[in-house]
């Protein structure tokens, strides 16, 4: 069945929802909302990571580029010392060159240095986290304009989230319905046969790197938004979340396989693990469950697939 | 073979099916010992299937297997190797990292007190290479080996274990002739010492040559069991394909020769590969380039294409000059390139055969940036059409085609370019004989219609009847140039041999 990964996924939401609703009758009417929005920097940052795993890399540098960027932002815009008080509508497009820039430098080591990814990514990982630390000077940044805390409150809409389903549906477009799209599955299929049809390996997976670089930078402007405060840990640990996202979502790890559809109800799975353990009120407990049932999860996702991998292989002659 | 000794091997009944599809049924087949036994049939007859089911890769559903009468458990790879059923691959399953005394023990490595007895090990692989006579450097990753080499490893590291039964699959697709005679001594050699073969092969002239009987499938279906001095070529693929056909047809009274140069290559170097390398292909021409395996014939196709960069030459088409080892360049030129291994390099396995097909042409499939569904669609159909894949549909993974039809998938990926040069390397390896005949005839409409094309390829009567002109290389030089349809196969291998050897053959 093809979309047997997707309906499992969509059997766990509904299984945790109706257990949630068992607690209270009303969780799912008074949740909903809080668990998309905060699953939104996972899934903006997912929908790069995806394609970049898809090409056949992986980018485990994501929660220091998002520490860092947020830093930036915080830096720039914050009305109050260290600060500088800038608008943020001049701010954020910074930092979204910024996050692509340094995207399309991962890119590079990977595609002209010829890094594998997990090194190159693993190295700035550590490299951008200590970016992040010199910059801030150890305190937390807050007050910012609020124009920018707009963005992540809403008025009446909420802004964020809306914008979070904009990056998803044009995901979702660039992978089913654009020359690019398919070329970025060619190339994590059969890297070889796509270049023999004319496919510039490099080109597209500068592409990958550089987009997770611009929607790790747009994750971060909506985190800075929505919490008005950036700390040294900010970010920390969101590669491994994104990661796990991505794989329990479907996508092959090996590239060239995997699907959207699965990575947001993966997101939105796990999002609602962590937000169903909070509200189940198991006390301190609750962290230490919720870190188990996510790394079940990857090995479940991980192996279901190795096995129907196999299953595939025993075909015809 | 008056008197019919015990069989070795006995196949009683034995089913298999996929997904509803039969991919054998009720097979009966009985191996002596010490025959070499044929087993043919286009692909998709179930020959594969049926190797699996003898080696213990997958169980059959009804039947038994027996092996000295004894009944062989299904399904089971490690009791097959035991029974003494051993099998050498179309497609090399080496270790390509390790070298080869560590690939010939692999699985059974010689100990001594629970280590690795590397020298004893390395004292045997001498003695059966000797024995198999050849010699390769005990200590070289398999990767730098060619893949003729790779093979003639495999065949020793069946001699290694003893075996009763060496199963052969396409063993020689991908050798040249010289390399095809050695391995066929040794099967000779084999079959002397009393080992069985079970030899499976679309060339029909090894199959006369080597085999005591024959067995033909169709469609997973026994055919027949006949010893091969009451076959002749005619009937034996009248068997496979259930009529008569004839394969290899005449060349065609030549067509017009126009004088349009389509391409020019001149003095083409590249440093370990090929050099001096000059011809001119043109307009509704088909040359040929023959050759033995690493006469540098795949190495100039892939320099030509782009893939590899080359010291010094020139490459025009219509007289303008390529850009050095650019593939999007020479695509832009107007060169197409099926390439020789086309499962690695020519499809995209686990995509679709649509998505195959179109993987040359989404620019020209995209509107406003969004690929055009209904267009690809079309376009796809229609080139199915023309190609006559058979494929369920079009959604169907490229994976699960069988090579004649996977082949014709890289065809027309390149043909929807419309392309002026095409390259073909090897573009019937392992296709089946009616694949093969519609292949040829593509190639020749194709041409008739002004592309100009260039095809390197070990087959002999293919390099024969389909070329117009042939160049023959040798060493990556070329030796000389001999006229389609004219030439003979001696003259080809006399040009092929490297000076000195030629006078022995």
């Amino acid at each position: 069945m093809k979309y047997r990964r997707e309906a499992s996924l969509l059997i766990l939401v509904a299984v945790l929802s109706l257990l949630a609703t068992l607690f209270d009758g009303s969780f799912v009417r008074d949740n909903t909302l809080d668990i998309l929005i905060n699953s939104i920097p996972t899934m903006i940052i997912s929908c790069g990571v995806m394609l970049v795993i898809i090409t056949g890399e992986i980018d485990i540098s994501v929660g220091s580029l998002l520490g860092l960027l947020a830093a930036i932002l915080a830096l720039l815009c914050s009305t109050v010392s260290p600060g500088l008080g800038i608008h943020p509508y001049l701010a954020i497009p910074i930092v979204l060159t910024i996050g692509t820039l340094i995207g399309l430098g991962t890119g590079c080591l990977v595609v002209y240095g010829r890094v594998p990814s997990i090194i190159a990514t693993l190295g700035l990982l550590i490299a951008l986290d200590g970016a992040q630390d010199w910059l801030m000077g150890g305190g937390d940044i807050k007050h910012f304009p609020q124009q920018l805390r707009n963005l992540g409150t809403g008025t009446k809409l909420p802004i964020n989230l809306i914008f979070t389903i904009l990056v998803v549906v044009a995901t979702g477009l660039l992978c089913r319905k654009t020359a690019l799209g398919r070329r970025i599955y060619a190339v994590g299929s059969n890297r070889s046969a796509a270049r023999l049809a004319g496919i510039s390996e490099a080109k597209i997976k500068l592409f990958v790197f550089a987009l997770t670089g611009l929607l790790t930078a747009m994750a971060a402007t909506l985190w800075v938004a929505k919490l008005g405060n950036v700390s040294t840990s900010t970010g920390a640990g969101l590669e491994l979340k994104v990661v796990t996202c991505v794989v329990v979502g479907g996508i092959a790890i090996r590239g060239g396989r995997g699907r959207l559809l699965g990575v947001v109800l993966a997101v939105i799975l796990i999002t609602m693990i962590r937000t169903v353990l909070n509200f189940m009120d198991l006390g301190s407990e609750a962290v230490k469950w919720q870190r188990a049932i996510e790394g079940v999860m990857i090995l479940v996702a991980v192996t279901s697939d190795h096995f129907s991998q196999r299953q595939q292989s025993g075909g015809s002659s | 073979m008056n008197r019919t000794p015990d069989p070795i091997i006995t196949i009683e009944s034995v089913s298999k099916s996929y997904g509803g599809v039969e991919a054998l049924s009720e097979i009966c087949v009985d191996i002596l010992p010490g025959e070499v036994h044929g087993l043919c049939g286009e692909n998709g007859a179930g020959k594969s299937t049926l190797i699996k089911c003898l080696t213990g890769v997958i169980p059959p559903e009804t039947g038994k297997i027996t092996v000295d009468g004894t009944p062989l458990r299904h399904g089971d790879i490690h009791a097959a190797e035991l029974a003494g059923i051993a099998v050498i691959y179309q497609e090399s399953t080496a270790f390509l990292d390790l070298d080869l005394v560590d690939n010939l023990f692999v699985g059974r490595e010689i100990k001594k007190f629970g280590w690795l007895d590397r020298r004893a090990m390395e004292k045997r692989a001498l003695a059966v290479m000797q024995r198999l006579d050849f010699t390769l450097d005990l200590h070289t990753p398999l990767r730098e080996f060619s893949i003729a080499q790779r093979q003639m490893v495999e065949m020793a590291r069946a001699c290694l274990r003893d075996c009763r039964l060496l199963i052969m699959d396409e063993p020689t697709a991908s050798l040249s002739s010289r390399e095809t005679k050695t391995l066929l001594g040794l099967v000779t050699q084999l079959r002397a010492a009393g080992v069985s073969v079970l030899y499976v092969s679309h060339r029909l002239e090894e199959i006369f040559q080597l085999c005591d009987r024959v067995t033909v499938f169709r469609d997973g279906k026994l055919v027949a069991t006949t010893p091969i001095e009451q076959l002749n070529r005619d009937q034996l693929i009248g068997q496979m394909v259930g009529r008569e056909v004839d394969v290899l047809t005449r060349h065609k009274e030549h067509t017009e020769r126009t004088d349009k140069i389509r391409a020019k290559i001149t003095g083409l170097c590249s440093r370990g590969r090929f050099s001096k390398i000059s011809f001119e292909v043109r307009s509704g021409e088909i040359l040929g380039i023959g050759g033995l395996v690493g006469a540098g014939r795949s190495e100039l196709a892939r320099a030509i294409f782009g893939v590899d960069r080359y010291d010094d030459g020139e490459i025009q088409i219509d007289g303008i000059t390529l850009k050095k080892g650019s593939i999007q360049s020479a695509i832009e030129a107007g060169i197409a390139m099926v390439p020789e291994d086309r499962q690695h390099q020519g499809l995209i396995l686990p995509m679709s055969v649509s998505e195959n097909l179109s993987l040359t042409i989404l620019a020209e499939l995209t509107k406003y940036r969004l690929l055009h569904h209904d267009r690809e669609a079309e376009r796809v159909q229609s080139l199915m059409q023309h190609l006559a894949v058979k494929a369920a549909n079009a959604k169907m993974e490229a994976a699960s085609l069988s090579g004649g039809n996977q082949q014709k998938v890289v065809l027309g990926k390149w043909l929807a370019t419309k392309p002026k040069l095409l390259i073909l390397d090897e573009p019937t390896r392992g296709v089946d004989v009616a694949a093969k005949a519609e292949i040829h005839r593509l190639i020749r409409d194709l041409t008739e219609a002004g592309m100009a094309t260039l095809i390197m390829t070990s087959d002999l009567p293919e390099l024969i009847t389909l070329s117009d002109r042939i160049e023959v290389m040798c060493e990556g030089e070329i030796a000389g140039q001999l006229e389609g349809g004219t030439a003979t196969e001696e003259q080809v291998m006399r040009l092929a041999f490297p000076r000195g050897e030629a006078q022995r053959t």
